[in-house]
């Protein structure tokens, strides 16, 4: 027996904009009919409620990838922007970097207000292949934006992710990695700084299936009053994938006693010769630095700015692109000095 | 230059309580001069330069401190700075991801801006730099690292040193600035304070040894007890608590 769902005019929105669609946007769709948007009460949602987040949307929406017609070949920089209008909507694409080479993929995310767009890109690295993946989530403002990825990569492929989010109405970045060892590697970090009412949620599975593989993952954010940050970690070692070493760290700054900041780090392991590590902290700004700051003249505002930029920086270091790394941290420097 | 009249401070404590810890202090330091605080530990040696300095959870009371006709309560502790007051720290704070350079630019900027004069350009400042931090031995390798990140002791004193000669404060605050120092870095912090001391500024050195004082030899000591000064002389009262100790001033301020 099923009980029938009342679907609400923002699931039947999705619905509507997804009538006719194949493959992962089918799923997606097939998904929303028969379970609705997500919501807290799923254990995977726990503390991004989407149903909630989408709650103004009633009608189908627009959202336009550009950059998709890059040829993939090495040295390649892909420059992707996914725009979503007000509503509902989805886009998904696929792209597979070829054996041996080095590719840059960055992505641009941006929506209009009232939008509830989902994206999703499917993987491939193929043997000895290398992506630096960049996600720049900074233009999501008052939209639930939901972008997912399903990497799988081959031995000897190495992949770097680094995402930049400020944030949204509920802006969620999900990295689900297949992991085979043998000389593959992945490197996944992030930073979110959630202003007044802003909500970001990183959410990853790296799931090891393979022998020897390498694994870190860096996170780091800060949010100020009524922000909510979300961390969801889960490193999955099988039973094949024998010395492991993986290495988990979420760190986050609450600026304020409003802030909200929930974190699951999470270790799965049935192989019994690994290093698997997960560290998970959370703190407040370093009052006795920011009055040696102000002691030396720098304006209150400003150190604070300092101080949040300092700490949050550390997993931007790692962009490989001295221009894209350069963009990002002003960016971030921007956003600091505009903080609430 | 520096007016401290009957200064009353109570501190918060972890548990939340208000501790008094000055009790009617009173200072005075004209442009020029160098006074030394001396006193045991507890006695508020610290809590007087922080104070000063605006730090939060320093509450004064009662009584009064001016700086040059300003009434420090009314400033925030960046105000304060720009007005002149240096405070060399008995710890300074390890500031991760701030490279030293860039610290003291900002610093020096947020100063000149505050007080309506120019910002230096960023050759001037390199400039600058180079010029002081040659005077204290100082290398270009370590102020291009985080603001006191695995610095010794005696670096970290160094560098707060440093920081007075690019800051060029009117009035400098030395908090146990001998801690941690030994001999040799004693001498080049002593050198480098001692380059410092001008007709138009004023200097307090808090200290508990006497072995700063052979170094930078003070115009007036005090000996502070149990949050106020009980006895002022000239240096020679520091040679006598030497070799007395401080044990028949803990029974008079009592």
């Amino acid at each position: 027996m099923t009980a029938t769902l009342t679907h609400t005019p923002a699931e039947q929105a999705l619905i509507d904009a997804l009538e006719g669609a194949t493959g992962w946007r089918a799923q997606l769709r097939e998904a929303t009919r028969r379970e609705g948007l997500p919501t807290r009460r799923h254990e995977l949602w726990k503390w991004s409620d989407l149903r909630r987040a989408a709650n103004d949307v009633t009608a189908p929406g627009r959202i336009t990838v550009t950059g998709l017609d890059t040829p993939i070949t090495d040295g390649a920089r892909i420059e992707l922007c996914v725009a979503a209008t007000a509503g509902a909507s989805a886009a998904d694409a696929e792209l597979v970097i070829p054996a041996g080479a080095k590719v840059t993929l960055i992505e641009r995310y941006s929506a209009e207000a009232g939008a509830l767009a989902n994206w999703h890109l499917g993987i491939t690295l193929e043997a000895g292949a290398r992506l630096d993946r960049v996600i720049i989530a900074t233009d999501t403002g008052d939209s639930a934006f939901i972008a997912s990825a399903e990497i799988v990569l081959a031995p000897e492929a190495h992949l770097h992710q680094r995402a930049l989010d400020f944030g949204g109405r509920l802006s969620r970045i999900e990295t689900h990695v297949t992991h085979p060892g043998e000389g593959a590697e992945v490197d996944l970090g992030g930073v979110y700084l959630l202003d007044q009412g802003r909500h970001a949620d990183s959410t990853s599975v790296v799931h090891h299936t393979g022998p020897g593989g390498v694994t870190k993952q860096l996170v780091k954010g800060a949010a100020a009053a009524k922000g909510h940050g979300v961390f969801q970690g889960k490193f999955m070692v099988d039973r094949a994938a024998q010395q492991t070493d993986a290495r988990m760290t979420h760190r986050a700054m609450m600026l304020d006693d409003r802030a909200e900041i929930d974190a699951k780090p999470e270790l799965e392991i049935y192989a019994d010769d690994v290093q698997c590590a997960h560290g998970n902290a959370l703190g407040a700004l370093d009052e006795t630095a920011l009055f040696y700051m102000r002691q030396r003249g720098i304006p209150a505002v400003r150190a604070r700015a300092l101080l949040i930029e300092s700490f949050l920086a550390e997993p931007l270091d790692a962009i490989a692109d001295e221009t894209l790394r350069e963009d990002l941290k002003a960016q971030l420097r921007t956003r600091l000095e505009a903080l609430s | 230059m520096l007016n401290i009249e009957n200064l009353h401070c109570q501190v918060e404590t972890q548990e939340g309580e208000e501790k008094p810890i000055l009790k009617g202090l009173s200072l005075n330091v004209p442009a020029g001069e160098v006074h030394a605080i001396m006193g045991p530990n507890g006695s508020g040696k610290s809590t007087l330069s922080y104070v000063l300095t605006g730090r939060d959870g320093y509450e004064v009371t009662q009584g009064s401190m001016v700086f040059e006709g300003a009434d420090l309560s009314e400033l925030e502790p960046e105000e304060r700075a720009a007005a002149g007051l240096y405070l060399s720290f008995q710890y300074p704070v390890e500031i991760p991801g701030v490279p030293t350079i860039t610290f003291l630019k900002e610093a020096l900027n947020a100063q000149r801006t505050a007080r309506g004069e120019d910002e230096v350009t960023a050759p001037e400042f390199m400039k600058l730099i180079r010029e002081k931090a040659k005077q204290l031995g100082v290398s270009m390798d370590m102020l291009k690292r985080p603001v006191n990140v695995g610095f010794s002791g005696g670096e970290k004193k160094r560098m707060e040193i440093l920081q007075a000669l690019v800051l060029e404060p009117k009035f400098m605050i030395l908090d146990e600035t001998d801690s941690g120092l030994d001999i040799d870095a004693l001498k080049t912090v002593s050198e480098g304070v001692n380059a410092l001391r001008a007709p138009e500024r004023g200097m307090l050195v808090i200290t508990h040894y006497q072995r700063l004082l052979d170094h930078i030899t003070p115009d007036v000591v005090h000996i502070m007890a149990n949050g106020k000064i009980v006895k002022s002389g000239g240096p020679e009262l520091a040679k006598e608590l030497e070799a007395e100790g401080y044990d028949k001033y803990l029974g008079e301020a009592a």
